[in-house]
């Protein structure tokens, strides 16, 4: 397809080395990080604290404490616009270019406990091994990642911290991205929405219902910026996703969390836009609500999402799940809905050693994302990052611990098979 | 038998008799309702609960206030 | 060193007479270890012990038998095939979940409703028979090819690949495609008409408890895992991976005051559950009828845990011990409330 302005392109710029220097820069697939010159945390009252720091595959490294992974994103002629609402102040699209580093990621990492803003166990451990038997738990131990950690200041309030922490972790990341401007990337894949070439009418539609949750600070899901609480099933460009509109403010369940690189690599909506015309058509996207409180509330969500599906002509719908706990009921009342509709699903759940957390007959097709009980075994690093004490050093972890090691957005390959 | 407002879950892993609740956060009551009306709604689903002890049901089944 | 259990029967002991034959230590292979041996498995020491005698002394049968495992230290625990033997099974069960806690692995073969597949407890890989022994010339490579590999320490494949029943585990791999792409694949293949899934529900049912006939006269219990606890939490009830439940006296309550108790789940808001702990353990409501006759009496305490992130087989036992201390008090209900 020849590319349009109201296209959504994504350029990648490979990365294969990071070097820290005096200058920011990107040239054939070295980027040059100057840390003075990020001067995190500069400037931010509710941050007593805030370092940086380059970690790489391979090194003898635990990262604790990890809040969000972002991957570098950038959009060149709209700089404003990168990370629309929760960063950017600019016009609010997902089309034109957008820049894009592969292999290096901005991590946050954040010890809420040791600072007093919450209580003991409240968030379960969260980290990313760059060496050991756990080293590829996490698809960020195969990246190179800069860690931002951050110590709150005393007295702040838990929100201003937690926003000031996002936002200069997404800002580290357009930064790093910036590098790349005006220069050659490596592909350039081209998105658009909603579809102009006439595909077979006889290919299945297929639409993406994405659970999302919003539980309060510290658990909330951010779109264009705001935190999504209250909201009732709707649609969405499939590209927004990708383009950096959904963030990520959700801090417990380190294996199932959406993390904002989930989606912004978002496969899942990468490839029934890719694959519109080809086996199927692409009917678009939805968000929906998770951990709703009531039966009712539950049950009339997931008529509302089936509605919409049916609406916009889906014959199947794929359901992504929001972390563990009571959203695999909504997920599970969401599939028995599109059921009752004629809409065939397949829905992405990550598993635990008791089995499935729920379940309904209907829903017959299921893809595995891991099992989040298993246990990798004791490994002690060198050094950790993100925190003072590493989390479980010489103990065993169990793979809910792992930074998106299962997450149901369905990017990586771990699934769990019977033995 | 189980009072709770999740009752795919509870008839997943094999609860018998299953009376919904109101709410996760409050299975037993609810805040929106004055004093005399939420007891008065506490006791109602009690009896029910009562009423399902004292009735012969098949596997997993799930009752409602009403 | 590989070491074959067997029954009465097929250790050449004798047959039904010979049930109750305590345990026997034998060497070498004995009956159906002979056909172990020649598919390059062949047991250096066979234990046998009679069905009955394993079922009605069961404790000490497994002393015996254990105590010799723990002197022969084994890389690897045949017993069986047991076929549709549902005593054999069993005693083939509960030895390999017994040897299995002692860290030596464990191959049987027994029919897969065996009431020994659930004695085993996941320990054992069992690979599944026919009800009578003319499975066995089918069932005796596929045991020995398991058993030699165990014993060298080589991996086991899944359960599917291998030919065993699914221990009820489920083991990390990666699969050769994204999640996302899998659910793609998967969706249109059902679209097409054929269904796949990785994953489905596990199974484990009692049947219904028939109605209870005298309510007047019955004991009703009140049990939580909303985490409600007296204020302050003063015996540390975890907030999640409870390892433990509590019990709370409530004979000189009428209700459970906002103040006096609280709840420490960590898997919910419980603001409005602290204003009004009655919104999670229904003790006013459940006084009042008492006072009625609605039913006989309440039971002089409420039980609680929190129940977040907690190991499946960690609840299990608090059902099953929270039950027995109910039944030892004549409790004829339980009224539990969830979050």
């Amino acid at each position: 397809m020849v590319s349009t302005l109201a296209d959504l392109e994504i350029a990648t710029f490979a990365v294969d080395e990071v070097v820290e220097g005096t200058q920011t820069g990107w040239s054939d697939g070295r980027l040059t990080v100057s840390l003075p010159q990020l001067a995190v945390g500069a400037g931010l009252p509710a941050l007593a604290e805030a370092t940086v720091e380059v970690v790489r595959p391979g090194d003898p490294v635990r990262i604790s404490n990890v809040l969000d992974a972002v991957v570098p994103t950038v959009k060149p002629d709209a700089l404003a616009s990168t990370f629309p609402g929760a960063l950017g102040t600019g016009e609010r699209g997902c089309t034109g270019r957008t820049n894009r580093l592969d292999g290096v990621a901005v991590l946050s990492a954040c010890d809420w406990e040791r600072s007093g803003f919450v209580g003991p166990d409240e968030l379960p451990d969260s980290i990313v091994d760059m060496a050991g038997p756990g080293a590829d738990r996490s698809p960020f131990g195969a990246t190179t990642n800069l860690v931002l950690r951050f110590v709150p200041a005393n007295g702040a309030h838990v929100e201003t911290v937690d926003d000031a922490i996002r936002r200069e972790t997404l800002r580290v990341a357009r930064e790093l991205a910036a590098a790349t401007i005006g220069l050659g990337p490596r592909d350039v894949e081209t998105f658009r929405w909603p579809p102009t070439d006439h595909a077979d009418a006889s290919l299945p539609a297929v639409v993406a219902i994405v659970q999302v949750a919003s539980e309060g600070p510290l658990t909330d899901t951010f779109w264009l910026g705001e935190p999504m609480r209250g909201f009732e099933p709707f649609e969405v460009d499939p590209r927004a996703i990708l383009d950096g509109w959904l963030i990520s403010g959700a801090y417990d369940w380190a294996a199932v969390r959406n993390v904002t690189a989930a989606y912004q690599r978002a496969p899942l909506l990468r490839d029934l836009l890719a694959g519109h015309g080809e086996r199927l058509r692409c009917a678009g996207a939805t968000l929906a609500p998770g951990y709703l409180d009531t039966a009712e509330e539950k049950q009339r969500s997931a008529e509302l999402s089936a509605e919409l599906a049916a609406r916009l002509g889906a014959d199947g719908a794929i359901c992504t799940t929001f972390s563990s706990g009571n959203s695999h009921t909504d997920t599970m009342l969401t599939v028995r809905a599109c059921e009752r509709r004629g809409i065939k699903t397949v829905a992405l759940v990550c598993e635990t050693n008791g089995g499935l957390t729920d379940h309904v007959p209907e829903a017959d097709s299921l893809i595995s994302t891991g099992n989040e009980d298993e246990l990798v075994a004791p490994w002690t690093p060198a050094r950790v990052v993100g925190t003072d004490e590493p989390a479980r050093a010489g103990e065993p972890v169990p793979t809910w611990a792992y930074l998106s090691a299962c997450s149901q957005m369905g990017e990586t390959t771990w699934t769990a098979v019977p033995t | 038998m189980f009072v709770t407002a999740l009752p795919t879950i509870a008839q997943m892993v094999g609860t018998n008799r299953i009376l919904r609740g109101v709410a996760i956060t409050h299975p037993t009551g609810d805040p929106s309702l004055g004093l005399d009306e939420e007891l008065s709604l506490r006791r109602r689903l009690l009896e029910r609960a009562l009423e399902m002890l004292a009735t012969d049901v098949g596997p997993n089944t799930v009752w409602e206030l009403a | 060193m590989i070491v074959h259990y067997l029954n009465q029967f097929f250790a050449g002991l004798g047959g039904e007479e010979a049930a109750g034959h305590e345990p026997v230590r034998l060497d070498g292979p004995q009956g159906p270890g002979r056909a172990l041996a020649a598919a390059g498995a062949s047991p250096d020491v066979t234990l046998a012990c009679g069905d009955d005698r394993f079922g009605e002394h069961e404790a000490d049968s497994l002393r015996t038998l254990l105590g010799w495992l723990d002197e022969l230290r084994p890389d690897v625990l045949i017993c069986g095939p047991a076929f549709g033997a549902g005593r054999y099974g069993y005693a083939c069960g509960v030895l390999a979940r017994e040897a299995g806690r002692r860290g030596i692995p464990v191959v049987t073969a027994m029919t897969p409703d065996s009431p020994g597949l659930m004695a085993a407890e996941g320990a054992a890989y069992i690979v599944p028979t026919s009800s009578n022994v003319g499975g066995m010339k089918a069932v005796v490579p596929i045991v020995a090819g398991l058993a030699s590999r165990l014993a060298s320490g080589a991996p086991i494949g899944d359960a599917d690949q291998e030919g065993y029943l699914p221990r009820g585990l489920r083991t990390m791999v990666r699969a050769d495609r994204t999640g996302a792409r899998r659910a793609i694949d998967q969706l249109l293949a059902k679209l097409a008409g054929d269904l796949h899934t990785e994953v489905g529900p596990t199974r484990d049912r009692v049947p219904p408890a028939p109605a209870l006939k005298d309510m007047a006269q019955a004991r009703l219990a009140l049990v939580t895992e909303a985490g409600c606890v007296p204020q302050g939490n003063p015996d540390r009830l975890p907030t999640r991976h409870a390892n433990t439940w509590l019990r709370y006296p409530i004979d000189d309550r009428d209700s459970l005051a906002g103040g006096a108790f609280e709840s420490v789940h960590a898997g919910f808001d419980t603001t409005a559950a602290n204003a009004d702990p009655n919104r999670l353990v229904p003790l006013d409501a459940a006084r009042a009828l008492e006072r009625e006759g609605a039913f006989g009496v309440l039971h002089g305490a409420f039980y609680t845990t929190s129940g977040v992130d907690t190991p499946v087989a960690a609840a299990a036992r608090f059902g099953r011990e929270i039950a027995a201390e109910l039944r030892a008090a004549d409790v004829a209900a339980v009224i539990l409330t969830g979050t």
